[in-house]
This record gives C-alpha cells, sequence and structure tokens, in this order.
C-alpha cells in the first residue's frame, strides 16, 4: 500500500454527508453491485433493500407527496435495474441511485412549479435602521446538532420548516446540505446559475435557522 | 461601515471558504466585537447538521413490499 493521504472528510456544518474515501457500506454495494450485474437478482434486491429509505425519504422531502414519493422510488430502481449494465462504478452506487431519484423528482416538480415571487414568504433575520442584527439570540441551540438524540419535537419542527421552503429553495437545500451535491452539479439539474443556487441555499438556511430558533423560543 | 447584515450576507461563502483575505479579515474582525454574530453564525452552521438528521424517513413497510413486488414483475427471476 502507498502511503497516500486518504481525504478527510470536511464537515464543517454545511459541508457534505458523502465521504471521499469508499466507506465499508459502499464497499458492500460495491459486491452486490458486481453480482448484480452478473444478473443475480437477489442481490439486486438487497441494494433496493440497503437504499430505500434514503431515496423515500428524499424524494418524499422534494415532492411532499406521499404517493410521488413512492412512484419517485420505483422508477429510480427500475432505472437503475435498466441501466445495471452501463454502471461503471467510478461513483458508489448510493449517489448514483440518489442523482437518478433527485432528477426524477425534478422533473416532477417541473409540472407543477410557480417560480420566485415567493421569496417574500421566506422567514429572514431582521435588522435596525443600522444593519445591525434586530434581536439578540436568547438560546444557544447550535450544540443540539451534536446532541446524540434528535428531540422529537425539534424533528417534526423542522421537518415542516423544510415543506414550507418555496419551490426552488427546497429542491436546493436538500440536495446541497442533505445529499450533498456540489453547487455545479444542482446547477446542471435544475437549469440555474451556480450564484442562484448559492443564493438560494443561504436564503433557505436562514429561514430553516429561524424556524429552528422559534422552535427554542417556544420551548 | 461592516454591518450584521453585510456579515449575515457573507455568511455562506465564510463557511466555504469562498471569501477573499480582504473579505474574511472585514468579517472576523466583525465577529470579534459581535457575541450576536458569532452565536447567528454557529447557529447557521447548525442549521444543515440538524436538517440532515431530522429528515431520515423511513419507507413505511407496506410500501416497501409494494416496490419488491413491484420490481419483481420487471425482472428477470433466476
Ligand atoms: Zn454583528
Amino acid at each position: 500500500m502507498s502511503d497516500r493521504r486518504v481525504p478527510l472528510t470536511t464537515d464543517g456544518g454545511a459541508g457534505t454527508v458523502h465521504t471521499p474515501a469508499m466507506s465499508d457500506a459502499a464497499l458492500e454495494d460495491r459486491a452486490l453491485l458486481d453480482r448484480a450485474q452478473d444478473g443475480d437478482m437477489e442481490a439486486f434486491e438487497a441494494l433496493v433493500e440497503r437504499h430505500e429509505d434514503r431515496l423515500y425519504g428524499l424524494a418524499l422531502r422534494m415532492t411532499r407527496s406521499e404517493a410521488d414519493a413512492a412512484e419517485v422510488v420505483q422508477d429510480t430502481f427500475l432505472a437503475a435495474y435498466q441501466n445495471l449494465k452501463n454502471f461503471r462504478g467510478e461513483a458508489a452506487f448510493g449517489s448514483w441511485v440518489h442523482r437518478i431519484a433527485a432528477n426524477n423528482a425534478l422533473m416532477r416538480l417541473r409540472h407543477q412549479r410557480v417560480v420566485d415571487a415567493v421569496t417574500e414568504e421566506l422567514r429572514a433575520p431582521e435588522f435596525t435602521e443600522r444593519g445591525s442584527l434586530a434581536e439578540v439570540p436568547e438560546v444557544d441551540w447550535s450544540r443540539s446538532a451534536d446532541e446524540k438524540v434528535l428531540d422529537e419535537e425539534l424533528g417534526r419542527a423542522i421537518r415542516q420548516g423544510t415543506d414550507a421552503l418555496p419551490e426552488g429553495y427546497r429542491e436546493v437545500f436538500l440536495l446541497k446540505d442533505v445529499e450533498g451535491l456540489s453547487y455545479e452539479e444542482i446547477s446542471e439539474m435544475m437549469g440555474i446559475s451556480v450564484p442562484a443556487v448559492k443564493s438560494r441555499l443561504h436564503r433557505a438556511r436562514l429561514a430553516l435557522r429561524e424556524e429552528i430558533d422559534a422552535f427554542y423560543k417556544e420551548v | 461601515m461592516f454591518t450584521c447584515k453585510d456579515s449575515i450576507h457573507s455568511l455562506l461563502e465564510y463557511v466555504d471558504g469562498e471569501l477573499s483575505e480582504a473579505q474574511a479579515a472585514e468579517l472576523r474582525e466583525h465577529l470579534r466585537a459581535c457575541p450576536p454574530c458569532v452565536d447567528f453564525l454557529q447557529s447557521y452552521k447548525a442549521t444543515p447538521k440538524l436538517a440532515r438528521r431530522a429528515l431520515v424517513d423511513e419507507m413505511p413497510r407496506e410500501l416497501a413490499g409494494k416496490l419488491k413486488a413491484f420490481l419483481r414483475t420487471k425482472l428477470p427471476s433466476k
């Protein structure tokens, strides 16, 4: 083995979820994938079982509809199966199916999208005339992100807050901050510029931060 | 003058390490004198982490069963 350095996972809060080096899970996926590519359907079903929950979670948060989410997951695995032979495996199976699912969900949303003019609905911090923060945060809840168990009520508030993000903002937030896609990938998938992706992401984070802050103020 | 508004406006690029040296210095100088902005930055960074944890959904077992049955009709049995 060479002593080439393994890239460290950068998770400075807004970082990505995917580790650059192949995890054990990804290696197991690779083994299953090899078998599935040789026609072993049990191996393919095992891959489905390993990824269906996370795919469903993504699809549900993107489409906000259980029926649509179920269809997205179904179509995604079918597409994955049909393209199994073409999958070269530079990427992990997980990221591959997540990208298929994200594209699929985006296509569904495109039909029902009413873009822009919605930014007024986004919550944002308030400032005084002189540009100072109008409200000094009362509770420092930033550490709760590292606690072992996520508060049930907080989880619900975050899901509602995410669902309430306007179309276009919600997808960017999910794809970047939950799925760990790059700005360039999202820009390409959604057909908007990288600066637009960043600006929507920032607005979405600010809005969600306000939701969480409001949750802690009520507790 | 560099205000809280400016500071919060630049947080995404700050977190990404994309601010120019001059911009980052300006922000750091503001943060040193402004505890509310420091707290804000912490919570801004914590937001995606909390969201990742909150947004894990399990596929309802009934749906998972349907998915399996559907795929079996599409895949050749071997
Ligand atoms: Zn400030």
